[in-house]
């Protein structure tokens, strides 16, 4: 899938991958391609400045932690981006259920 | 060639403004990554990665920081409209101790807020457009921390001016005013500051996206749609309208006595000010 079709919907779906449980970068890019059956398969440097700006959003928030021997940045949601989250699935429900009435 | 990927890495952030514990957490993020993945050329050009940085923390960054000087200033706005408010009898003009700094200080006390509010009306008005983009263009980046900067600039320069006001009036003034004046200029000011840290932060960010600035028929297309006087791309059309809006109003308030010359007053400063500051601050291009 193109980069610029995903551009629109990373927010939402690194939302997602954080949303079930709290991860580092790598993890979370891993998820990206392996939930998506390789479609979702971005330069990896770019998903770190999203991850920083939903951050700086307050959508997630970040820590410190300490694993296989390096130090790494870990990912949760916060209530905000919670809630984010649960708008923008119940968004995106509503599209593709649309979607689907008119093309199937 | 981690090694290598980190330094030409740190370079490039240096380059577009990140520097100190932001550049340090990312580099250790990109280096935990790479350890884990062994592939430098998957993680991106360290250039475009940077530039991606740039663009999307000053975008973010821009427009919290725009909604902050707004918070800011609003407050401080209101306070100060029930400070003047609340004289009954103006002093004598004559009456200051240092008669030239009293007048420059009653123009700015009428002017400098007036241009903070325009300002800061503009930049809500810029960051709310911008609400939805990760990435804006450099352009308009430049734009918003340029309003956010006029009006924070203004509204520090009005309550400096009410400081001096009580100040130099301070004989023709009740006492509880001038003590009032000072605590809501000090702690305008210290809110004020508190913003214009955040801004000078979020400006050492150079965001490299192209794209033009946009002007004001951008920031306000819905509300100028409902006007049929075909102002979009008519910038001096538009001017001439706000101004003699104003200038109606500031008649109206003014009364018999007064109201002419405040309108004649308030048209000829809106004009000068969009002739001084229309291009700068993205009204006009």
């Amino acid at each position: 899938m193109r980069a610029e079709t995903l551009k629109g919907h990373l927010d939402f779906l690194l939302l997602a991958i954080v949303g079930d449980e709290p991860a580092h970068g790598y993890r979370i890019i891993e998820a990206l391609k392996r939930r998506s059956a390789g479609a979702f398969d971005l330069p990896e440097g770019t998903v770190y400045p999203a991850l920083h700006r939903l951050e700086q959003s307050g959508l997630l928030a970040s820590s410190w932690a300490s694993g296989s021997g390096r130090r790494r940045r870990v990912y949760r949601l916060t209530a905000r981006g919670r809630r984010a989250l649960a708008g923008a699935r119940r968004d995106w429900r509503g599209f593709t259920k649309a979607v689907e009435a008119v093309v199937a | 060639m981690i090694g290598g990927y980190l330094r030409e890495l740190e370079a490039e952030l240096g380059a577009v403004g990140i520097r100190g514990s932001l550049r340090r957490r990312i580099l250790a993020e990109t280096s935990d990554h790479l350890h884990e993945s062994g592939d430098a050329a998957r993680f991106g050009e360290p250039k475009l990665v940077a530039a991606r940085f740039a663009d999307e923390l000053a975008t973010s960054g821009a427009r919290r920081v725009a909604f902050t000087s707004f918070l800011a200033l609003a407050p401080a706005g209101i306070a100060y409209a029930v400070l003047f408010g609340l004289i009954r009898t103006w002093p004598d003009i004559a009456s200051a101790k240092l008669l030239p700094l009293a007048i420059a200080t009653a123009v700015t006390i009428v002017l400098a807020p007036q241009v903070a509010f325009a300002a800061g009306v503009l930049t809500v008005a810029r960051a709310w457009r911008l609400r939805s983009q990760t990435t804006a263009p450099a352009a308009e980046i430049v734009v918003l921390r340029r309003r956010a900067a006029v009006a924070l600039g203004s509204g520090a320069t009005a309550f400096a001016a009410v400081a001096v006001y009580a100040y130099e009036y301070s004989s023709g003034l009740p006492d509880w005013w001038a003590t009032t004046a000072f605590i809501v200029s000090g702690a305008a000011l210290v809110s004020i500051g508190g913003a214009a840290v955040a801004l000078a932060r979020n400006a050492q960010l150079r965001a490299q996206a192209a794209g033009p600035a946009g002007d004001v028929f951008d920031d306000v297309a819905p509300l100028l749609d409902r006007i049929p006087l075909r102002l979009r791309g008519r910038p001096w059309r538009f001017c001439l309208l706000v101004a003699a809006a104003v200038a109606a109003a500031a008649f109206v308030a003014g009364g018999p006595d007064e109201g002419p010359r405040n309108a004649v007053g308030e048209f000829v400063a809106i004009c000068a000010a969009f002739a001084a500051l229309g291009r700068f601050l993205g009204l006009r291009r």
